[in-house]
């Protein structure tokens, strides 16, 4: 690999950078970035402008048409919403735990959330499916309490994509609200302790103020992946239940409209930009701090 | 105030508090570890907890061509990516740390950028792009995809494992006449073989997890595990379905294991 950096010869100098840039290291990357992302994405954005004919903007003019995108829109504005505030609060709930342990157990602690974390989203749905469904696991288990099978609808219909999204969520919201916890400076707490505070007020009065940046971080990161997403809703919801991106795959594979498949996922890709700005925004506030 | 009487109400709190953390934690990894008493319940009834012990749905995985080619089809894949994504990823975290050149910033984060667009929208990308290339349903279109998803994961490993080096020793390579390149190869790379390791094996996970854009891109020719399962729980749930899953979770499991194992290894070593 002859790479631009290994031309032009490092000066004799102390110094720990390279002092010709580097930039040879980055160009693989940066050409592959190019032709397997870029250009896709531009592709996108180009197919939403054109249909057969030529340029169009038929497919933003569907888009603001139709009642189905509006239906689908909404549905999934809701489903990321609660998604997220229930994945938020138990996350944020794990993190506690985690962070009140010694780092030994703690270690173990968090195994069992990367563990979750690594396994394949199929594998979850697949479980649930087993779990959820009306002769399922958890119905059964009622059902011997209850005497008689409840046979509660939680799966191929709302309750069932917002428990499979939750499940994939949590871990996302356990890493970085821990992280800020174990940041937090624990003479402050004792400090409140000294003073009398109960552990409870401790934690409304100084913990949690803390652990906002953490928390709003993690909303935006679960907001950002919940949005886009594609397998639980196509696997745990029902009809009711599709999401933007299963629209797009409506759209490209049963449709073969090309032109509104594109224009969906340009707005569902500005979405998300919207959604990291904010986000990077944020946690270059925090590191400013 | 009332400070007497709260231990005892403290100590339910914490006893409910302790009680919920429990639920959450059997919420968020019964689902990972349930395939597996599932997978070895035989294939009459496909319930929990099962009724009999069986491995007869490994024996109809492993004789239906569809499954087993799909597996194959995943190693291949998930092989080939790490590779690719872990040399690529390599190079350009070495250059991120180390390097000092304009859009140094900017091009980091779009080589981030990855994990944060949805996977739809880049495997509606590279499934228009190509259909074009004739890429579709080929290994190499996968390989290339997966790649594109998994840099970033790499890049963020040896990132991490890049802070830990003493830079001197690689600055002292470089006065004693060491190109950056050999500098990387000879100095950075040996120090870097754990986390190396870890990103090779995270990169092989996320490819041979990876359903979305694979889903669009995989054809007939190139069906990987994840599109076979994907389809097959669309439409109507094979049995067969617990046995593919049990190879994912173990698969999951096998890898953080090494990951934790490496960690060890790199701090026994520091």
């Amino acid at each position: 690999m002859n790479d631009i950096s290994e031309k032009r010869r490092r000066p004799v100098s102390g110094r720990a950078r390279i002092p010709l840039d580097g930039f040879g290291f980055i160009l693989p990357s940066l050409i592959l970035f190019a032709a397997v992302f870029a250009v896709p994405i531009g592709y996108v954005v180009m197919f939403s402008f054109q249909t057969d004919e030529g340029a169009s903007l038929d497919g933003y003019r569907w888009i603001l048409d139709s009642n189905l995108f509006g239906r689908v829109l909404w549905t999934s504005v809701q489903i990321a919403l609660l998604a997220t505030l229930v994945s938020v609060i138990l996350g944020y709930l794990l993190a506690l735990f985690l962070y009140r342990l010694s780092p030994r157990k703690r270690a173990v602690g968090l195994a069992f959330v990367l563990f979750p974390f690594w396994t394949s989203i199929l594998v979850k749905s697949y479980s649930l499916t087993v779990l959820l469904g009306r002769e399922g696991v958890v119905n059964s288990t009622l059902g011997w309490f209850l005497g008689y099978n409840p046979e509660l609808p939680l799966i191929f219909n709302r309750i069932g994509v917002l428990i499979g999204m939750s499940n994939h969520l949590v871990p996302f919201v356990v890493f970085p609200v821990l992280a800020n916890l174990l940041a937090q400076d624990r003479n402050l707490g004792q400090a409140a302790a000294i003073m009398g505070a109960s552990p409870f007020t401790i934690f409304r009065r100084v913990t949690l103020p803390l652990s906002t940046p953490a928390i709003l971080a993690a909303t935006l990161m679960c907001l950002i992946i919940s949005f886009g997403f594609f397998v639980t809703p196509a696997l745990l919801g029902g009809r009711t239940d599709v999401m933007l991106a299963n629209l797009i795959d409506l759209f490209t594979r049963e449709t073969l409209n090309w032109t509104v498949a594109s224009a969906i996922a340009v707005v569902l890709l500005t979405a998300s930009i919207v959604l990291v700005l904010a986000l990077s925004r944020l946690t270059g506030q925090q590191k400013a701090v | 105030m009332g400070k007497r009487s709260s231990p005892s109400r403290r100590g339910i709190a914490e006893w409910l508090f302790l009680l919920l953390i429990g639920g959450i934690y059997v919420f968020l990894t019964l689902p990972s570890v349930l395939t597996i008493p599932i997978s070895l319940g035989g294939s009459r009834s496909v319930t929990f907890p099962p009724t009999e012990f069986s491995l007869d749905l490994y024996r109809r995985f492993f004789a239906s061509p569809v499954w087993t080619g799909s597996l194959v089809e995943s190693l291949i894949v998930g092989a080939a990516t790490a590779v690719l994504a872990t040399l690529i990823g390599a190079f350009a975290a070495y250059g991120l740390a180390r390097g000092n050149f304009i859009g140094q910033k900017l091009i980091g984060a779009i080589l981030l950028s990855p994990i944060l667009v949805p996977s739809i929208v880049i495997a509606l990308g590279v499934y228009f792009y190509f259909s074009q290339m004739k890429l579709i349903g080929t290994t190499t279109g996968l390989v290339l995809a997966h790649s594109i998803l998994t840099i970033p994961y790499v890049i963020v490993v040896l990132l991490s494992g890049l802070r830990q080096l003493d830079q001197k020793i690689e600055t002292a390579a470089g006065i004693m006449g060491a190109s950056p390149l050999r500098v990387f190869t000879h100095v950075v790379v040996p120090q870097l073989r754990y986390s190396l390791a870890s990103a090779f094996l995270f990169a092989f996970l996320i490819s041979f997890d990876e359903t979305v854009i694979s889903w669009f891109i995989a054809g007939t020719h190139a069906t990987t595990l994840p599109v076979v399962m994907y389809g097959s729980l669309k439409v109507e749930v094979a049995p067969e379905i617990a046995a593919a899953a049990t190879m994912l979770s173990l698969t999951s499991i096998t890898i953080i294991l090494c990951y934790a194992i490496f960690q060890k290894q790199e701090k026994s070593a520091a």
